[in-house]
């Protein structure tokens, strides 16, 4: 099969190449001003000297625990509920699919705070099903679930969309080819719709991901900043920014979120060249 | 052995369809949009019709009164499709063996070589789907349609992606294939060519409904309709009446036909274009039955053969005589303007109107 770039020969026409001229001054622009800020913060790390020491205190270690334990009990969430939903909403058309379509859009453009709000009213101790919740012995204010729900609450849509996105793309007749061959609807499903949207749900996953890790509004209003139970990295990152120590102990906390995102992004990339898939025959 | 009895309305379009299928080939012809792939993907059990049944070996799979809709997956029937489909992220033996589910991996794997042996795709099992070239692709999408037992085999134009010489070697497979299978095949397909050669019987759609249903030879040399015959490629129709001693008139030339007639009747009266007879035209004798005289008014060259169209010198119809190329040659119809044109009784059907 020929590739699709092939039906269009590649000409270096003159205007390409002055169109190139006159946008490469923006990109470099544009590229320092995102290299510069992040060159600076490991050059500064890198001049603190006791950093090990500092990697490893209780405070940092607490942080860095429970940023991870929440952010991915988010996602694996955010997976059981979000997959099923992407794959609704992207092979039905149903009464009331723009208003889902919204509700599946608007906590990615909502201010994270004003999403802690409405967790907070909704499920706070005062809120509207508190009552409810605490009939049930159950507290979810400030508590490490809260963490949770808040992660998830602002980070799902972004696995979902993306999935949506991808199941869109496969075609249904792979379904019914695998339909008349005998598959289950569950068994096409996980062994022919969901590894060709493979692509899709990896980086839906690590977008939902690290949006969970950088969560910080929501879950200050919603869980709030008590150590070893609520304060994530993000939240750590502020208490210290705040504290005695100031910038220094801001600095080594972010240059350790720099690092887990910048390895995320790069297996990210690694996972989706091994997993991507030829030109559909 | 297949039984379909179908009626499906989608806003003006009404399918209602009804055919059988032996151990045997049926071919649904029509152009796109008569309802044929409408009615595979309905057996398949992809389409829901609203009324009617379809049995497969014997087994109810549909049936609108009693409630019955087999999905798919319970079908267990073989079904290609134009697009061949091939799951991409699965290698050719992962896409033979698909639908082995349960089997042992030793049985699965005997299978699957077993299949590719007999479609010749043994050495390309490991390839994936866009290693294969599109001859290829068909073959292995046809072994894993076929790699379960099953009941029957739908094909919906499966060979129409294809460049002619691999459709050629394809159909060859496929007659091969047919004696040894034993089942029913449902086949589709637009190419009048491609439904005389596969099939045992054809049934000719038009607009959702079966206007015949007939052997190959019934339906080229007997068409039940004008229609069916101008679907069918025949390109000599003429209306005509019949006299009180059984024979055709049309344009003023009286046709003998072997069909018993009507006397004083209107009919419509057709031959296939490769059906006519030239013959040297000799003044002196005069014309035997059947016979009129006409001139060439143009010749297409076909490579394989020449269509020649003919206007009549006194009475007798406008005719499409096709003739190969060596008698064209032979005949020296080149040189020759003027031609009797004889169209023999047993060539010619007779359709009441």
């Amino acid at each position: 099969m020929a590739q699709r770039s092939e039906a269009i020969p590649a000409v270096r026409g003159r205007s390409e190449l002055s169109l190139n001229r006159l946008f490469v001054a923006p990109a470099i622009l544009f590229a320092a001003f995102v290299a510069v800020p992040l060159l600076a913060l490991a050059a500064r790390a890198a001049q603190e000297g006791d950093i090990f020491e500092r990697l490893t205190s209780p405070f940092v270690l607490h942080a860095l625990r429970l940023s991870m334990l929440t952010s991915t009990l988010s996602l694996l969430l955010a997976l059981l509920l979000g997959v099923p939903t992407a794959y609704l909403l992207a092979r039905n058309r149903f009464p009331g699919y723009r208003f889902v379509t919204l509700l599946v859009e608007l906590p990615m453009v909502l201010p994270p705070t004003v999403a802690g709000v409405a967790l907070l009213v909704a499920f706070g101790r005062r809120g509207i099903f508190g009552g409810w919740l605490s009939d049930i012995s159950l507290e979810l204010p400030f508590t490490t679930a809260a963490v949770v729900l808040a992660q998830l609450f602002v980070s799902a849509p972004f696995l979902v969309r993306s999935l949506q996105a991808g199941f869109e793309s496969v075609d249904v007749t792979y379904e019914r080819v695998s339909a008349t061959l005998g598959a289950s609807s569950l068994r096409t499903f996980w062994s022919v719709t969901l590894p060709l949207a493979r692509p899709t749900l990896i980086s839906g996953a690590v977008l939902c991901w690290t949006r969970a890790l950088s969560e910080l509004g929501a879950t200050l209003i919603f869980a709030g900043n008590f150590e070893m139970r609520t304060q994530t990295m993000p939240l750590a990152i502020i208490t210290a920014f705040e504290s005695s120590a100031g910038l220094s102990g801001a600095i080594v906390l972010s240059v350790i979120l720099l690092a887990v995102a910048s390895v995320l992004l790069v297996l990210m990339r690694v996972a989706l060249k091994r997993g991507a898939l030829p030109e559909a025959v | 052995m297949i039984t379909v009895d179908i009626r499906r309305r989608l806003g003006a379009f009404a399918l209602d369809v009804v055919f059988e299928a032996d151990q045997e080939t049926v071919v649904l012809f029509g152009h796109s949009g008569s309802g044929k792939s409408v009615t595979l993907a309905s057996m398949a059990g992809l389409i829901r019709p609203d009324a009617g049944s379809i049995a497969i070996a014997g087994r109810t799979v549909f049936d609108a009164a009693r409630g019955i809709d087999l999905p798919p997956q319970q079908r267990n029937v073989g079904y290609l499709v134009q697009q061949i489909a091939l799951f991409p992220h699965l290698t050719a033996a992962e896409n033979i063996g698909y639908s082995l589910t349960g089997w042992d991996r030793e049985a699965r794997a005997r299978r699957v070589s077993e299949l590719s042996v007999l479609l010749s795709i043994d050495g390309f099992e490991d390839r994936m789907p866009h290693q294969l070239s599109g001859g290829q692709q068909q073959r292995v999408a046809l072994a894993r349609a076929l790699a379960r037992p099953v009941d029957a085999l739908l094909l919906d134009e499966p060979f129409s992606a294809l460049d002619e010489a691999l459709r050629g070697d394809l159909r060859a497979e496929l007659l091969r294939l047919r004696s040894e299978l034993a089942i029913p095949v449902v086949f589709v397909t637009h190419d009048l060519r491609e439904a005389y050669l596969l099939a045992d019987r054809i049934a000719v759609l038009d607009e959702g409904r079966v206007l015949q249903f007939a052997s190959r030879e019934d339906v080229f040399r007997r068409p039940s309709s004008r229609r069916v015959a101008e679907l069918t490629g025949v390109r000599n129709l003429f209306e005509g009446e019949t006299d009180a001693s059984g024979r055709v008139v049309v344009a003023g030339v009286r046709f003998c036909v072997d069909a018993e007639v009507a006397p004083h009747a209107s009919v419509d009266l057709s031959i296939r274009s490769e059906r006519c007879v030239l013959r040297r035209l000799h003044h002196a004798d005069p014309l035997p039955a059947n016979c009129f005289v006409a001139d060439i008014v143009s010749d297409l060259a076909f490579g394989n053969s020449h269509m020649l169209t003919f206007a009549p010198l006194g009475p007798g119809p406008a005719v499409e005589v096709e003739v190969a190329s060596r008698p064209y040659e032979v005949l020296g119809v080149a040189a020759q303007q003027r031609w009797v044109i004889e169209l023999p009784p047993a060539d010619l059907h007779i359709m009441t109107r």
